[in-house]
């Protein structure tokens, strides 16, 4: 999937089609405390978007403010190039959403409770109650209440809620939460499925690991601010990575790099070194460090090029950030 | 979670732009949207058997208690129906209680959304949140009323149907139906019950012996009055028991004078009274329902709502709508209940659980004044102030 993306603002005739969600300079306040501070963002259509942050960071405000649960106090937005929420009806129409824990009317069942959202929306969606709960793998349990479902079932739910008005884009905030590891590999696969239908897919996560397997694209934030945004590998590609050599007489080894025109970081562990080298460094380096400390008589054990998980480079980019407050 | 992406269409239709699908930006709920919501209230097991006892359990209880007591023992008890008993049920249970229990259900129609967290599900579907709070009138009134009117139409059968064959007028069993002319008739043979146990006044058209006549009618006691005075020969005044044309003449009297009242104790409701009660009752009922889902959706939470819902018909009302305090009048006129009570049949008595009597229309003389037409003013404020600050409310709240 090619994915191109830029943090300037985009013209709105050209966007119309290609953003599924673009705001500009959105801002929410509470009081003194800004929760979503002038964000610039921009979620291209069919595709699984990562929004990426550490607690408190302001993920589920702007989920709020771009569904209208909550208005903003500044700044304009556009799902699916509707205009919201001069427009948020028709917005709406084709967005399905998970906003923190989905929670339902407990004394109903599953399919009365997705009844009751089905007439909220058109008629079609009425029909769509059993196909959703089928593939959320809820249809056994749909006419238990939902007072008796696991945490998990719940979230299942709530996913089935959301595909009932046939969305063209999902929003969901931690939808991974309270799911077991097989309930997390079948919403992993079940957001892939999504996204292969030409849906679009916002997934709201502070599970790096599980982003970086679902989706194609992140934008990271910070106490209220978009600070990256962007394909993941193009994110990647712009960051430092590591070779790691485990040899023989690591201190030495250790000098003999410092005294080449290698750079980068290094780091002496007791089996070895870790290189840290800056991101556009040739691989040829890698070839390199090996013949220096072959060289050198150094015995070399083994030597891997570690690429920066998406986890690493978050903690760089926002440890970065933190340091330079 | 199983791969049957078939079901779900593959290529989602797109919504042309600036285009609102189904309404769905309008505040008018639609069909399903009612129908849903009437049944998520109708599930709540616990709120539906609160309503149905205090609508129809409570009235049907005590009746067929009444009624299984009267035919054991038909001397000992009383007739299951009749218009005093229809009084007191409607007047005292279905008026209070049928608000009550109405108010319970709007404030939890009102709340419920919010505190089981399907609020904001409902706003993403992106439907107006006014249409999901209008949604909810329907839906609420959908289940009191038809409830209160089973209650009451229980009611209604056992007091026509098992009414007393006689009336209790002033502690005597009469005929029901007399004319003036039958009563009177009546009266000359009971003369002795009516003398002693009917109202009377003595005014400026009645015979002068009248008040002789009936303190010298021994009454349950030994002897009685001194006797009526007569004029004996030569003039002087002696004083004689009153004979029996002269205790006929005085009960028939009494009966005359106390014939407008007796038409009004009426041996069973009549169908035009009925009608009147039973419309009076359901508007007690959607104006508890209404309320309370304004307030319910204002605070967000049902639990409150019902106290004050409770202290309001149960404390304030009564208060306010006997109580004379000066300066306050009109803040007194401005409450719902009262307003309400303002235009009970008349021939009800029992509003508020003051005593009606022989003659009935006694409960609305004892509460402060007000013109019927101010009465449904106040009513109509009350509905659309409290449905517009509870949909102001659902519209501006963070979901």
């Amino acid at each position: 999937m090619s994915i191109s993306m830029t943090t300037e603002r985009a013209d709105h005739r050209d966007s119309e089609g290609q953003w599924a969600v673009e705001t500009h300079g959105l801002t929410k306040r509470f009081g003194e405390n800004v929760a979503v501070n002038s964000v610039e963002l921009l979620v291209p259509r069919g595709c699984a978007f990562g929004y990426l942050g550490p607690n408190g960071a302001g993920k589920t405000t702007l989920i709020r403010v771009l569904l209208g649960l909550t208005h903003a106090d500044a700044g304009t937005m556009k799902l699916l190039g509707h205009s919201v929420p001069r427009h948020r009806a028709a917005a709406l129409a084709r967005v399905g959403a998970i906003v923190d824990e989905p929670r339902f009317h407990g004394h109903l069942t599953g399919r009365q409770n997705l009844q009751i959202l089905a007439a909220a929306r058109e008629p079609e969606a009425k029909q769509r109650i059993g196909p959703s709960l089928e593939r959320v793998g809820m249809l056994h349990r749909a006419d238990d209440k939902v007072s008796k479902y696991s945490m998990g079932m719940r979230q299942r739910l709530g996913v089935a809620a959301c595909l009932i008005g046939d969305p063209q884009l999902l929003i969901l905030d931690e939808p991974m939460n309270g799911l077991d590891p097989a309930g997390m590999q079948d919403m992993r696969d079940m957001i892939l499925s999504l996204v292969a239908e030409g849906r679009t897919v916002v997934l709201s996560s502070h599970l790096l690991d599980e982003v970086e397997r679902t989706c194609d694209a992140v934008a990271i934030v910070d106490r209220g601010n978009v600070i990256r945004q962007g394909a993941i590998t193009d994110l990647l590609a712009g960051s430092s990575f590591v070779a790691e050599v485990e040899c023989s007489e690591p201190s030495r080894a250790g000098e003999l790099i410092k005294g080449t025109a290698i750079g980068g970081r290094v780091e002496i562990g007791p089996l070895g070194l870790g290189i840290t080298l800056p991101a556009g460094t040739d691989r040829d380096v890698i070839a390199e460090v090996n013949r220096v400390l072959v060289g050198g008589g150094i015995s070399v054990y083994r030597l891997q090029e570690v690429q920066t998980s998406l986890e690493s480079w978050f903690l760089q980019v926002t440890s970065r950030l933190g340091a330079s407050e | 979670m199983t791969d049957t992406s078939v079901v779900i269409p593959s290529v989602p239709t797109p919504i042309p732009l600036g285009h609102s699908p189904d309404r769905r930006g309008s505040w008018v709920p639609n069909g399903g949207m009612i129908a849903t919501r009437f049944m998520e209230l109708r599930k709540r097991r616990g709120l539906m058997v609160a309503l149905i006892f205090v609508t129809i359990g409570i009235p049907t209880v005590f009746l067929a208690i009444r009624l299984l007591a009267h035919a054991i023992a038909p001397k000992s008890y009383g007739p299951a129906g009749g218009s005093d008993i229809f009084n007191a049920l409607v007047a005292g249970v279905l008026y209070v209680f049928g608000f009550i229990v109405a108010a319970t259900l709007g404030c939890t129609a009102g709340s419920v959304d919010l505190t089981e967290g399907m609020f904001r599900h409902l706003v993403v579907t992106g439907r107006s949140r006014l249409a999901l709070y209008f949604a909810r009138i329907p839906a609420g009134l959908g289940i009191v009323v038809p409830l209160v009117a089973i209650g009451f139409t229980i009611v209604c059968a056992v007091c026509v149907f098992a009414a007393p064959t006689q009336i209790s007028y002033g502690g005597v069993n009469v005929p029901a139906g007399l004319s003036e002319a039958g009563l009177s008739h009546w009266a000359a043979d009971n003369a002795n019950e009516v003398v002693c146990d009917f109202p009377f006044r003595i005014g400026p058209n009645s015979n002068g012996n009248l008040g002789n006549v009936v303190q010298a009618v021994p009454c349950g006691g030994p002897g009685g009055g001194p006797g009526v005075v007569q004029k004996g020969p030569g003039g002087s005044s002696v004083t004689t028991a009153p004979t029996p044309a002269m205790i006929r003449a005085a009960a028939v009297q009494i009966a005359r004078q106390d014939y407008p009242g007796y038409t009004k104790v009426f041996l069973s409701p009549s169908v035009g009274l009925m009608v009147r009660t039973g419309l009076w009752i359901e508007l007690e009922v959607a104006v508890g329902f209404i309320v309370g889902l304004g307030l319910g959706s204002l605070l967000g939470q049902r639990t409150v709502a019902v106290i004050l819902m409770i202290v309001l018909e149960i404390v304030l009302t009564p208060i306010l709508s006997r109580a004379n305090i000066p300066h306050m009048i009109n803040l007194q006129r401005s409450v719902v209940g009262l307003a309400v009570a303002h235009l009970e049949p008349s021939s009800l008595g029992f509003v508020f659980g003051g005593g009606g009597g022989p003659g009935g229309n006694q409960g609305t003389s004892q509460l402060v004044p007000e013109s019927r037409t101010a009465a449904v003013f106040v009513i109509i404020a009350w509905m659309v102030g409290w449905t517009a600050l509870g949909a102001w409310r659902m519209a501006k709240r963070d979901a």
